[in-house]
């Protein structure tokens, strides 16, 4: 059930009445009214070569597929056979863990989705154009997820961690946020490595040097210290995965396994984003269904699966009831295979989405491969806007409404259907108190 | 981003760079821990302590943290000019910088003129001593030419011995940074190599990487840019990195010239999409003022051929390393990039020539470095002005052999340069290097020597390892990259490691903080004072000067002498110097 703002706006004081004097923590999580989703965003950075992701295997486009990429091709039987999708594509055979998912119906992949009617090769600039939420635009301060945070109205005014960046440092989605923990090792994330007897004296010390004053300086440098005591109160001890869950070595799924851990902590995560590097193909990606980027979509599926099955069932508190995992990366890969077995940047790409809440399958409107079909007579073209995707996540699931400000100059969202919620209505503007120019302020200070 | 995985040329084993990137961080976390002290080890926390009590409840959201509740806040007064020369342009006071800067002159504009001016000409700085203390080091690989870097170490199978120039060049450059007196040199270099930036922690790059830092970014970097272009798109370390050593006529690879364009020279403003070349605008010479794809295309066919003489790219090559213009890969058609016109058949390299030519001397390329030089030495919002200036300044003097020291020359003596301070916090790597200047640290930076190692560790989770940047854009440079949770409390660790570092062959610490207190100075208030002005080259702001004192004194007058004889309060005073180092006065910039 969805809780608007404006309901949250009603039903806060009688919440908080509720909690009499108890500041909101995990216990306000037993209040229903209160959005207790959690979503992932996953990027792949450095654009992932959709054509090798989800590849076709029949028809016309196979045909084209096949001219196009000699070397390149994911076999459609034999050794290394993609594994079907439906009668038209296949997942990488790589990717088997996450071919169970689908077939459990927890995975919509999402066809030809991008920044519609912008074709923009640069890696930096795709990037933080589908970050910010501004295509086109790199002039906002804020990222989209800053804004849906700050303008989720179904959230209590105090949460111990709305929002997780996993990584050394934080992604341009989350751009101006100081409500984000951004941590890759819960275990060393801490201040409490001072000479033993002013540890405790020092970390105050410390936090009264930062408190004393107010900039984007002294605010940041008390929200580092607020997660600090946060992380290092509640992680206490080592982390065994539910379900016999098995992570691949290496960051990304150490990564994943510090998110699994500190979703089962409870403190309020509302949002995370997780990367994963490596995709810029340009050469050697491999022959075939072997070789270099094959082993990276493994790591990416092992990883995906160990997490979604680390917090899947009744032994994992049914976390993936309430779990949303979005992927995605800033532009697929040309069609054409270069002369180097890879490839060079390209427009359209797949994006997926897991969760236990999916509606399974194949979305999106595939424009084919044929010559007149491609983008440039090279690269995929793009049907779906990635904003479409997400705003479907955020009303479906996160219950926001307000698209308006999340995706400023975005329009026209009608949901796909890739995940089960209740459709409300986006408000034209934001009506009450929260206008964008409080955005703008913010941002004066903090630019 | 995905680097260069030429392993998969000679063995089908595609995630070996990757298990030797693992292998090599075992490893240090191996070494990092045999060289703890035995009572840091394992965690700090003594057997039977109680694990502090968490002191109230926190909150990251709160309705003061969300977007328009802080109000904007003006940025702290500029300090004097030797302040803001030593810590933007160097790495840090050391002791009698300051003193010395403000020697130079009358007023901070004379100062800050005749201190560039030394600055600008780093060869007439007496440096003798930063080359004894980088002799000290032991380091076998910076001297070596390419090809006997290429033959030691690329062909080496050890890969200790294989990646010991990307270590060693690591550490000789905090020893530069920390050690050299030609500080705005140092600035500079790191710069160009996170504008020119490669993951150098890579199998084909880190053997070689002594070869880049010294040969293509060091060589020129107050020179003439358009030299230090193609030496930086000659090195192997970049021929590989972004696959212009397998770009030939048969097999086109853009991935170098599309970087080289929106990253190296023009930039992503002048990118103009998939528009056909034609429609591009022109300017008053007929030059397109930007690029489109079509470029991508037409500089990737300019630069075929231009490759690395090693047998990892071709089985008929020598393995000397040595840049190598293959001719038999070269696209001999016409092309068009950027609005040359080339003919077919031009001599070896002139296409590659004439296209570095056109990117060097494009206006658009002089606004493009002028805007992040301007972000670099001034803030993250840069007037307009002095972009504008430093932009025309590179492009009139495109073809000067100082033509980089006269940009920075317009950038640091604009007036705005002595009015900007706090749009900027200190990288994780100026935090390191001004803590080992200003607080007066040394390490062996031996890639022998254990602490250097462990140093190293702690180092790396700050989130700016040298030189390991994966993809070619570089390290972040706004303020908004570096002000979240993990840099910050990473850099806080830091500098509690530093302080407590100790020697356990000399028994002192590596941060010798007791024997460089004056005698005469015991009291908690001389104490703050003293080691805040060492550090800061000015004194603490009045109110984090009272916290730091309050801390110090514990409860006493704090200008009653303390017994700095005691144990106890020497770990206070180590605690007090981690936290000036840990102070926003000390991270702005």
């Amino acid at each position: 059930m969805c809780v608007t703002r404006r309901g949250f706006m009603m039903g806060c004081s009688a919440a908080i009445a509720g909690l009499a004097g108890t500041r909101f923590n995990t216990v306000s999580f037993a209040d229903p009214n209160l959005n207790q989703e959690i979503l992932l965003v996953l990027f792949l950075r450095g654009g992932v070569d959709g054509l090798t992701v989800v590849s076709p295997i029949d028809g016309s486009d196979r045909g084209h597929y096949e001219a196009a990429r000699p070397n390149l091709q994911i076999p459609v039987s034999g050794p290394g056979a993609s594994l079907p999708l439906n009668s038209q594509f296949g997942l990488h055979p790589s990717m088997a863990p996450l071919h169970d998912l689908y077939q459990n119906g927890n995975l919509a992949i999402i066809q030809a989705v991008g920044m519609l009617d912008l074709v923009n090769k640069s890696h930096f600039d795709a990037m933080q154009f589908i970050e910010l939420g501004t295509p086109g635009e790199n002039t906002i301060s804020t990222g989209w997820l800053t804004r849906h945070l700050s303008s989720a109205g179904n959230l209590p005014p105090e949460l111990t961690i709305p929002s997780l960046a996993i990584g050394d440092l934080q992604p341009q989605s989350l751009l101006g946020s100081l409500e984000t923990v951004n941590m890759a090792n819960p275990e060393s994330f801490n201040v409490s490595n001072g000479p033993w007897n002013w540890r405790e004296a020092q970390k105050t010390t410390l936090r009264e040097l930062y408190e004393g004053d107010s900039s984007w300086l002294h605010d940041a440098g008390v929200a580092a210290l607020d997660a600090a005591d946060i992380v290092e109160a509640n992680v206490t001890g080592g982390y065994e995965p539910a379900n016999g869950a098995v992570y691949p070595n290496g960051p990304f799924g150490d990564h994943l396994q510090v998110l699994a851990q500190m979703i089962k902590l409870d403190l309020g995560l509302q949002t995370a984003t997780v990367d994963l590097g490596g995709w810029d193909t340009h050469e050697s990606q491999g022959i075939g269904s072997e070789g270099y980027l094959s082993d990276l979509l493994g790591v990416l599926a092992q990883g995906l699966a160990a997490f979604y099955i680390d917090l899947d069932g009744a032994g994992a508190s049914n976390y993936t009831q309430r779990l949303t995992v979005v992927v995605q990366s800033e532009f697929g890969r040309e069609l054409f295979e270069n002369g180097d077995n890879g490839t060079e940047h390209g427009y359209g790409n797949q994006m997926m989405v897991l969760s236990g809440n999916a509606v399974g399958g194949m979305h999106g409107n595939w424009p084919g491969l044929g010559p007149g079909q491609l983008v440039d007579g090279t690269d995929l073209a793009v049907t779906t806007d990635y904003r479409q995707v997400l705003s479907e996540i955020l009303i479906r699931r996160m219950c926001n409404i307000n698209l308006d400000f999340i995706f400023p100059g975005y329009s026209g969202y009608q949901p796909l259907g890739i995940v089960q919620g209740e459709d409300l209505l986006p408000p034209g503007v934001f009506s009450d108190g929260f206008e964008s120019g409080n955005l703008n302020s913010w941002s004066s200070s903090s630019g | 981003m995905k680097t260069v995985q030429v392993g998969q040329h000679t063995a089908p084993e595609p995630t070996w760079t990757e298990i030797r990137a693992y292998q090599r961080r075992a490893w240090l976390r191996r070494r990092a821990r045999a060289a703890m002290p035995r009572g840091m080890r394992g965690g700090a926390v003594p057997d039977g302590v109680p694990r502090p009590l968490f002191p109230q409840r926190r909150f990251m959201r709160t309705p003061d943290k969300q977007l328009g509740a802080t109000p904007a806040k003006a940025l702290p007064a500029p300090p004097s000019a030797a302040v803001i020369a030593l810590t933007r342009l160097g790495f840090g006071p050391r002791p009698g910088d300051v003193e010395a800067f403000d020697a130079l002159g009358a007023n901070d504009s004379q100062r800050l003129q005749a201190w560039l001016a030394q600055q600008l000409d780093p060869a007439s700085i007496d440096d003798s001593a930063a080359d004894a203390r980088l002799a000290q080091s032991s380091f076998e690989t910076l001297d070596k030419p390419l090809t006997q870097l290429w033959q030691d170490h690329t062909m080496a199978e050890d890969w200790e011995i294989h990646m010991q120039p990307f270590w060693e060049t690591q550490l000789a450059t905090f020893v530069r940074a920390i050690h050299s007196r030609r500080q705005l040199f140092e600035v500079i270099a790191e710069f160009w190599h996170n504008h020119f930036s490669i993951y150098a922690d890579d199998f084909l790059i880190g053997s070689v990487w002594v070869h880049n830092d010294r040969d293509a970014i060091r060589s020129h970097a107050l020179g003439n840019f358009r030299q230090m272009l193609e030496a930086v798109t000659q090195t192997p370390a970049m021929l590989f990195y972004l696959d212009n050593a397998f770009n030939s006529e048969e097999d086109a690879n853009e991935n170098f010239a599309r970087e080289l364009m929106e990253l190296h020279t023009l930039g992503a403003a002048a990118y103009f999409g998939s528009l056909p070349q034609n429609q591009v605008p022109v300017d008053e010479h007929g030059v397109p003022i930007g690029y489109v794809e079509d470029d991508v295309v037409g500089a990737a066919r300019c630069l075929t051929g231009w490759t690395v003489e090693s047998q990892y790219v071709h089985w008929q090559f020598g393995e000397t390393g040595q840049f190598l213009y293959w001719d038999d890969w070269h696209d001999h058609g016409a092309k068009t990039a950027v609005g040359l016109n080339l003919p077919a058949n031009q001599g070896p390299m002139q296409d590659g020539w004439d296209l570095l030519d056109r990117l060097a001397s494009h206006p658009a390329t002089g606004r493009h470095i002028a805007t992040k030089l301007c972000r670099r030495l001034l803030g993250d919002s840069p007037p307009q002005s002095v972009i504008d200036a430093a932009a025309a300044v590179f492009t009139d003097n495109w073809q000067a052999a100082d033509q980089i020291a006269q940009v920075v020359s317009t950038i640091v003596l604009s007036p705005e340069f002595l009015t900007t301070w706090g749009d900027k916090v200190k990288r994780p790597f100026e935090i390191a290097a001004s803590s080992f200047r200003g607080a007066g640290g040394d390490l062996a930076f031996e890639l022998q020597d254990d602490v250097s190692n462990w140093f190293y560790w702690v180092y790396y989770q700050t989130g700016q390892p040298l030189f390991s940047w994966h993809p070619p854009n570089g390290y972040p440079d706004f303020k908004a990259a570096w002000n979240t949770t993990s840099p910050r409390v990473y850099c806080w660790r830091l500098a509690n490691f530093f302080v407590q570092l100790w020697n356990e062959d000399t028994e002192e610490h590596y941060f010798d903080l007791l024997g460089q207190t004056p005698a005469e100075t015991r009291a908690a208030q001389e104490l703050v004072d003293f080691w805040s002005e060492r550090i800061l080259g000015r004194p603490m702001p009045t109110d984090e000067e009272q916290k730091l004192v309050t801390f110090m004194a514990q409860g006493a007058n704090p200008n009653t002498d303390l017994d700095l004889d005691d144990w106890d309060v020497q770990e206070r005073l180590r605690a007090l110097v981690a936290l000036i180092l840990m102070s926003p006065s000390f991270l702005w910039r």
